[in-house]
């Protein structure tokens, strides 16, 4: 079963830049691919185009089942809430404590607030960071901040975990334990794409990589 | 393993089903509101200026017209006999003037007919002033007889139709209604009122722009909240409650604050009028607003909180999109 189909997609963007062309591709669900390319070469552009962030120019966008095109505006929450999304700069609130950033998710969707609870720290364990969940995210490090980061994006158990350069501003030890925690949750079934320019990181892997260059797929292989 | 997915995805809907979306949605309306408050709460001094800002906006109009609403029941107090005066020729007889007024007390749109003899007038004119001794001066009575008549009626229209009646009358020379003061009063009323309805506009549309803007700037202070939510599936309608329960405690605060300042200002001025009102007429007493309207006030103030806020919200929420 597909998890991610990319069909003839092309996205220009007002000022006339194109940032994706004729962009083909299908991701299988519970696969995990690496999506790398210089910066500018629509790495972002594409996750946008799956989170509808962006609306294609051209081509079809199919997340599971689902025509994005065919998708009304309104929609468009229900369809973020069954993935899950890692910021670069992680984009985590400062103005609540790390449980309260994890639990945001949840409350959105409407869980009762014990079984968030549960979910939460089930979700902080899994990222090591259970015994930080009172502290307020800006005296993590910025490892740790990431890791809050994931935890918030696998919370609600998404089918589709998206991370758009992970490992940005980590050294490299950490970078791999962060690459590692992504390889745990494909082990049990989610399926996984990561943007990142850490081309070293990503071949010792072996996973499938796609690689973009001015918009365009130049390849997709391990 | 697509049989798998498919089972785990009905197990995720299943679990946040129509009962548990009903709780989550009171939980999180509960919730938001209190937060709302909180946030009131953490810049007390700003949020006490601008409360200041609609109280006084709200309190205005109120005072206004509880105001009116008093002198209306002053000049219900005054309106009472509004009469006709009827001066007759001179020289008419006697026995034709006790005819005319016999005539005249037949009539259903009179309430009372008073006949006022030549040597009566003369002798109240004696004994009420003080210039008897004009009176030396003249060979015979120069004063008319003079009917006084009361109407049933205390429309100005229909005053105005029996004057004009009376005074095709042959006996009588002159026909004056007593009603000019009345009229004056009445339109300064209706101005006075049309005024404070114009002046309440004014300042309710002063009360939704200010709360819009305090909410614009909770807005774009809230900017990264609302990015994140947006970007894990709030919904508009979860993005925009915060900021309309902020509108809403801003409504009803700065309700509950002109409510207060109105009551105060009308206790305040509830001494001097009365001592005024009591050297003209017995039983005048200054109203404070009454129970419906005090309601009216904190609904009227909650509507424009509310108003203001869903303003500010459907302009600013949508141009803060992920992206």
């Amino acid at each position: 079963m597909t998890a991610i189909r990319f069909s003839n997609v092309g996205k220009r963007y007002p000022n006339g830049h194109d940032a994706l062309k004729g962009l083909n591709f299908d991701l299988d669900s519970g696969e995990l691919a690496f999506l790398t390319g210089h910066s500018g070469a629509g790495k972002s552009t594409l996750l946008k185009l799956i989170m509808l962030m962006e609306r294609p120019s051209r081509g079809e966008v199919w997340v599971g089942e689902q025509d994005l095109a065919r998708l009304p505006r309104k929609q468009i929450p229900y369809h973020r809430r069954h993935i899950g999304v890692v910021f670069q700069n992680h984009q985590l609130l400062f103005d609540r404590s790390v449980f309260d950033n994890v639990a945001l998710p949840l409350q959105i969707s409407g869980y009762d607030p014990v079984d968030a609870a549960r979910r939460v720290r089930a979700a902080l364990d899994k990222v090591g960071l259970l015994s930080r969940e009172k502290l307020n995210p800006v005296t993590l490090s910025s490892g740790e901040q990431q890791r809050v980061g994931i935890a918030r994006a696998i919370v609600h158990k998404p089918k589709l975990l998206l991370a758009d350069e992970p490992t940005g501003n980590l050294d490299p030890a950490l970078s791999e334990d962060i690459m590692h925690l992504f390889e745990q949750f494909n082990r049990i079934g989610t399926t996984v794409l990561i943007a990142s320019h850490d081309l070293s990181l990503i071949n010792r892997l072996h996973h499938r990589v796609l690689v973009l260059k001015d918009g365009r797929l130049v390849s997709d292989g391990g | 393993m697509a049989a798998k997915r498919e089972q785990k995805r009905g197990a995720v809907q299943h679990r946040v089903g129509l009962g548990d979306r009903v709780r989550s949605w009171s939980r999180n309306h509960y919730r938001v509101s209190n937060q709302a408050l909180a946030r009131l709460l953490v810049t007390p001094l700003a949020s006490l200026m601008t409360l200041a800002v609609l109280a006084i906006a709200l309190a205005l109009p109120a005072f206004i017209f509880s105001a009116l609403k008093n002198l209306d029941q002053l000049t219900a107090g005054l309106e009472t006999d509004p009469h006709i005066s009827l001066y007759l020729e001179v020289g008419v007889a006697p026995e034709r003037l006790d005819q005319l007024s016999r005539t005249l007390l037949l009539r259903d749109d009179l309430r009372s007919v008073e006949l006022i003899s030549p040597e009566k007038g003369l002798e109240d004119f004696r004994a009420y002033t003080r210039f008897d001794d004009l009176l030396e001066f003249f060979d015979e009575n120069p004063l008319p007889a003079v009917i006084i008549l009361m109407p049933s009626t205390r429309e100005p229209d229909q005053l105005e139709a029996i004057q004009q009646e009376m005074a095709a009358l042959p006996e009588v020379e002159e026909a004056r209604l007593d009603m000019e003061w009345v009229r004056r009063l009445a339109a300064f009323m209706a101005l006075a009122e049309r005024g404070a309805w114009v002046l309440g506009g004014l300042l309710s549309l002063t009360v939704l722009l200010v709360v819009g803007n305090t909410v614009r700037m909770t807005i774009e202070s809230r900017r990264d909240e609302i990015l994140v939510s947006k970007l894990v599936g709030a919904t508009d309608a979860w993005v925009r409650r915060p900021f309309l329960y902020s509108g809403l405690w801003y409504g009803l605060f700065g309700a509950v604050l002109a409510w207060l300042l109105a009551q105060l200002a009308l206790a305040l001025i509830s001494e001097p009028v009365q001592a005024l009102a009591a050297l003209y007429l017995n039983g005048f007493v200054v109203h404070g607003l009454e129970l419906s309207e005090s309601s009216l006030l904190l609904a009227v103030g909650l509507l424009l909180g509310l108003g203001g806020a869903w303003l500010a919200v459907g302009r600013h929420l949508r141009d803060i999109e992920p992206g």
